[in-house]
């Protein structure tokens, strides 16, 4: 029989309270976004704006092209790095790390360095051809995609490390190729691992303002995502505070949705179907 | 189904060069952890790759360094069962069985007749986390043998199973085997597993095989030393070859003469020579049946253990000869009174009595 002591029900009480000043820290903000726009009563129209509109269209296909070319290419060296050693390795694992602890200013400012007019192979570019990366939409996506496909490809490892290699070798004796192998077996396996990765890369392209500022600029219609439209709304454009606010709304409820949507795939992966 | 097997490897400091071969049979292959016996299954099944060799599977050529094949295991057609399974386990039963089965095909009939074969109806949607030990076990058995292969490997499939399971699966294997004209290289370093199922066995040490023969000819003949501790010959003496007369070829063991049986090639007087005798071999007697009897000591019991159904003994010469231990049976120890004497004519029966160059 377990009796619960005095020192017991202090630290119990001492949990509940921790917890309870943290959560309404997270749910506050969230709280004060929806009542102030709901105060305003201009969001509906201020989501109606075409610069509004573009904002969020730009900000939902770029940060989805961004992921998809962070899983085309991340996949492979996700895998590479999970399972093989070869020389160069620690190298190219810590370059992959690298975007993750930098600040995406100057991921920016490194992105113009190498694709800017005057950049590294930017220049060259500029020179035979004409074309130019910076103030253009595919700027925007290289931006995310630096600072954004880290976050899947390490998501992505650490899922490919958990899968056990024997299975692998397994299904090598059974016939199977190694594609064959990788798709029917490691990639089931390490689903909820690459959907985290998803998540996470999906957020942080969407959510991606320095790198794109500095690289890709703050063109409406071309550049401008969602975050960009907030910081000028904010800084005072025509639509002020309140354009703020309601652009942030949207963001936060595309963001919910998303993350929603993700959680249900991962949970019917999880329960096995 | 036929396997030819020749591989030399260098892993770091272990180096491997074994030759196995194996024809519709069961060949185990015997020794402890890190002798090269999972190493050998690797290189057959073509996941590790030999430094040289020739490996022939089915009278088809899966490596050779000379002719510069190098089959990868997908086209080997072994079926190969790891140590831990490795069954998917986000597949059901049924296409963990059929995974290897060929695409496009008809697979119904031979998912059926391999679900009935390995007695596992009515499991087919589980996922193999839910089922039993021994459920996995034969999981395991017919994803492996749905490739329509006839050579198998195991590598310790029953070590992680209780001894009744152990027991049955062994029979089922046994069945396997004659039903489906089955070749298979059988790892496992328990010894009894090895003597219950091996037609041929060969014992592996420190990446060598020190002996490849029939069951009987490694447990009664061991070629070294080394081989008859590895395969539990618990009774092995130093000795010097004194001749070789009609009672056999005589050995003197701490001052005691042993006659020994030691067929055609009888050493030379004077070679330095280990003889083994297993303790099950070894008889206690009450008293010499002749007065000019050999092969007899006297010895007295100084430990003993009860394992149930058999009883293990040490026992100190009280004059010439060297230390033993017998083995009994219940029945024998208890007729025989051993509890109540101590001390015995130990006999050393001349035809178990094997003999060996020194190592």
């Amino acid at each position: 029989m377990r009796s619960t002591t005095g020192a017991d029900r202090t630290a119990i009480t001492a949990v509940a309270v921790l917890t309870a000043a943290f959560a309404l820290f997270f749910l506050l903000p969230f709280a004060g976004l929806v009542e102030r726009a709901w105060e305003d009563g201009r969001t509906f129209e201020i989501w109606r704006t075409q610069q509004a509109r573009d904002a969020l269209f730009l900000s939902l296909w770029t940060s989805t092209l961004s992921v998809g070319l962070a899983i085309a290419f991340g996949t492979p060296v996700a895998y590479l790095l999970a399972r093989y050693r070869f020389p160069g390795r620690a190298v190219i694992d810590a370059i992959v790390d690298l975007p993750i602890v930098l600040p995406p200013t100057v991921a920016g400012v490194a992105l113009l360095t190498a694709f800017g007019r005057r950049g590294l192979i930017g220049e060259p570019i500029d020179n035979w051809t004409g074309f130019t990366f910076g103030f253009r939409t595919i700027a925007v996506v290289m931006a995310q995609l630096l600072v954004a496909a880290p976050f899947y490809v390490r998501a992505a490892k650490a899922g490919f490390e958990g899968v056990d290699a024997q299975l692998e070798r397994v299904a090598y004796t059974l016939g199977a190729s190694r594609m064959r192998a990788f798709v029917r077996v490691v990639v089931p396996q390490a689903w909820p691992s690459l959907l985290a990765g998803v998540i996470l890369a999906w957020s942080r392209a969407m959510g991606e303002l320095g790198a794109t500022l500095i690289f890709a600029g703050n063109l409406e219609g071309k550049t401008q995502t969602m975050p960009l439209a907030i910081i000028e709304a904010f800084e005072g454009s025509s639509l002020g505070l309140a354009g703020a606010i309601a652009l942030s709304l949207a963001l936060l409820i595309v963001a919910l949705a998303l993350l929603v949507v993700f959680r249900l795939i991962a949970g019917r992966a999880a329960s096995g179907v | 189904m036929s396997l030819s097997f020749s591989a030399q490897l260098r892993l770091g400091p272990f180096a491997y060069d074994a030759t196995i071969a194996a024809d519709q049979e069961i060949v185990v292959l015997f020794g402890h952890s890190g002798a090269g016996k999972t190493v050998t299954l690797q290189l057959i099944a073509g996941l590790l790759r030999p430094d040289s060799g020739r490996i022939v599977i089915d009278d088809a050529l899966a490596f050779d360094t000379e002719a510069k094949v190098d089959r990868p295991p997908q086209q080997r057609r072994v079926g190969y069962v790891v140590q831990d399974l490795a069954l998917f386990p986000h597949l059901s039963v049924a296409q963990n069985i059929a995974f290897g089965m060929p695409r496009g095909g008809d697979n119904g009939t031979s998912l059926r007749s391999l679900v009935s074969l390995l007695r596992l109806d009515g499991l087919e949607e589980r996922k193999p986390r839910t089922l039993s030990g021994g459920q996995q076990q034969r999981v395991a058995l017919a994803r492996a043998l749905a490739r329509d292969t006839r050579l198998l490997l195991l590598d310790e499939p029953f070590s992680a199973l209780d001894e009744s399971l152990r027991a049955d699966l062994r029979r089922e294997l046994l069945r396997l085997r004659r039903e489906l004209g089955l070749t298979i290289v059988f790892v496992t370093h328990d010894l009894r597993e090895a003597h219950l199922l091996a037609d041929r066995l060969a014992v592996f040490d420190d990446g060598h095989v020190l002996q490849f023969d029939a069951r009987e000819t490694v447990f009664r003949k061991p070629v070294s030393r080394r081989v008859a501790e590895l395969t539990g010959v618990s009774n092995l003496f130093a000795g010097t070859v004194i001749g070789t007369d009609a009672r056999g070829t005589a050995v003197e063991v701490n001052g005691l003469t042993l006659y020994c049986s030691t067929g055609d090639a009888a050493p030379r007087p004077g070679q330095h020579v280990d003889v083994a005798i297993r303790a099950e071999r070894v008889n206690l007697r009450r008293a010499a049946s002749a007065p000019d009897e050999t092969n007899l000591m006297e010895a007295r019991i100084v430990e003993e253990f009860a394992y149930g159904a058999t009883h293990t003994l040490r026992l100190e010469p009280t004059g010439t000869g060297p230390q033993l231990e017998v083995e009994l049976a219940a029945r024998p120890y208890e007729v025989l009174g051993v509890a109540s004497q101590r001390t015995w004519l130990v006999e050393l029966p001349r035809e178990h009595l094997h003999v060996m160059p020194a190592g």
